[in-house]
């Protein structure tokens, strides 16, 4: 009977140990404060990811395709990426262009604040009734040679040997070469940093296994980002099978990491 | 001999002058790339917004919107939550705003929507075919959430077959 009292008195002093260990380490997981953003309640979306700590991604290869068959224009990409980088008024990291088709072949472009209102009404300054109506996403282009890079006279735009084509704003002293010499007319000279600007396909996320803010919110899938190294990704599947695709500009020689579906003769 | 003294002054000075990390990966600041990694992230997933509103979640999930992100509606989550604490409240749209916000998609004047991905209307017509007021809001019969939940609620409770529009 002794033998039974104390055996439960003892398990009595573990039980209240644990329960005081227990509370002690909970109370305590409120204090500690979380990260900027508690990324481990947001499930990775690129595998792999957060556990890369060098200064280079090992073992992809990232491509960014855009589906202008798919495109609906809403302009969700574009209030994204004005959330995720609180890019100044009048200045557009990424862009949606509406191109329209009248039935004398005639093309007009327009974009008005870069899409980032959406597109709500109709073009009224057309002499010809419409034919088609279609729109274009912009955003970098990620060259493998890109010529941004080749012009900066300091070193404040670079390659990294992942091919993300990033800017330093600390190196950057605005000089503004590299406007000039992207064939895509995708920087701009910041207006708060005076440096220049553009978009990095969100380097950032990417980093810590999210996609690019564009590609996660576009509701009909018109913005696809993945790793052509695996060969099960939709990005190594529509590259690599019968499609539509094309890059902007391949005159240039750039040879842009960024492939549009269904590409149009009057884009190009 | 001057001109040694030229170029060791010039070495001198470049490494002065040159960021630490100058050159390590090639000609850049090495560091750059870790200045650009830690830029903070503003927008979440729509999991992340999801986790803490488990109501939304369903409604969000089951209908036709489940592809709609919550922060092109709502704002950024960064704006919402900060160090695991709720920062601020986001704006819910209301009214016309909510109209614009719906006609940024569904809007078939525009033209240029693949037919197969969405479903198109025109205003005021697809009021006028429904029998309603025109300058009814389209939240009073969709929910921005689920936006056919309610009109087939509504449906199921007059024993209406669904229409083929």
């Amino acid at each position: 009977m002794k033998e039974i009292e104390r055996e439960i008195s003892q398990d009595r002093r573990t039980f209240i140990k644990k329960v005081l260990g227990g509370s002690i380490a909970g109370s305590l997981l409120l204090v500690i404060p979380a990260g900027a953003m508690d990324l481990s309640r947001i499930p990775e979306q690129i595998p792999g990811m957060r556990q890369e700590e060098g200064p280079f991604i090992q073992g992809k290869k990232f491509a960014f395709i855009v589906d202008i068959t798919r495109c609906i224009g809403c302009g969700s990409c574009c209030v994204a990426d004005k959330n995720e980088y609180k890019v100044p008024d009048g200045n557009y990291r990424t862009w949606v262009e509406r191109y329209i088709i009248d039935d004398h072949d005639n093309v007009y472009v327009d974009s008005p604040n870069g899409g980032l209102d959406g597109y709500q009404e109709p073009r009224q300054d057309l002499p010809y009734p419409v034919r088609d109506t279609f729109f274009v996403p912009k955003l970098c282009n990620m060259c493998e040679h890109p010529s941004c890079v080749q012009v900066c006279p300091v070193g404040a735009t670079f390659q990294t040997k992942d091919g993300f084509v990033l800017i330093d704003s600390k190196r950057c002293v605005g000089c503004g070469y590299c406007v000039q010499a992207c064939p895509y007319s995708v920087r701009f000279i910041n207006p708060e940093t005076r440096t220049a600007d553009k978009c990095t396909w969100c380097y950032h996320r990417v980093r810590k296994g999210l996609l690019p803010a564009c590609v996660n919110v576009c509701p009909v899938q018109a913005r696809k980002f993945g790793d052509l190294n695996d060969h099960e990704s939709e990005v190594y599947k529509i590259l690599h099978q019968p499609h539509v695709i094309s890059v902007l500009k391949p005159d240039m020689g750039n040879k842009p990491s960024l492939h549009y579906v269904g590409l149009r003769r009057e884009v190009v | 001999m001057l001109l040694v003294i030229i170029i060791v002054a010039g070495v001198v000075v470049r490494g002065k002058v040159l960021p630490k990390s100058f050159g390590q990966y090639g000609h850049y600041r090495g560091d750059a790339i870790f200045d650009e990694m830690q830029r903070p992230i503003r927008n979440g997933t729509n999991a992340s917004c999801l986790v803490c509103h488990p109501y939304i979640r369903e409604m969000h999930l089951s209908g036709v919107h489940h592809t709609v992100s919550c922060e092109f509606c709502h704002g950024p989550v960064a704006d919402h939550v900060k160090d695991g604490k709720v920062i601020a409240k986001l704006p819910k749209k209301q009214g016309k705003e909510i109209k614009r916000l719906c006609l940024r998609c569904h809007n078939q004047i525009i033209r240029a929507r693949p037919k197969e991905s969405i479903k198109m209307i025109s205003m005021p017509q697809h009021l006028e075919e429904k029998h309603v007021r025109t300058d009814h809001i389209c939240n009073q019969c969709h929910n921005v959430h689920a936006p056919l939940m309610w009109v087939k609620q509504a449906r199921a409770m007059v024993g209406v077959e669904e229409d083929s529009k």
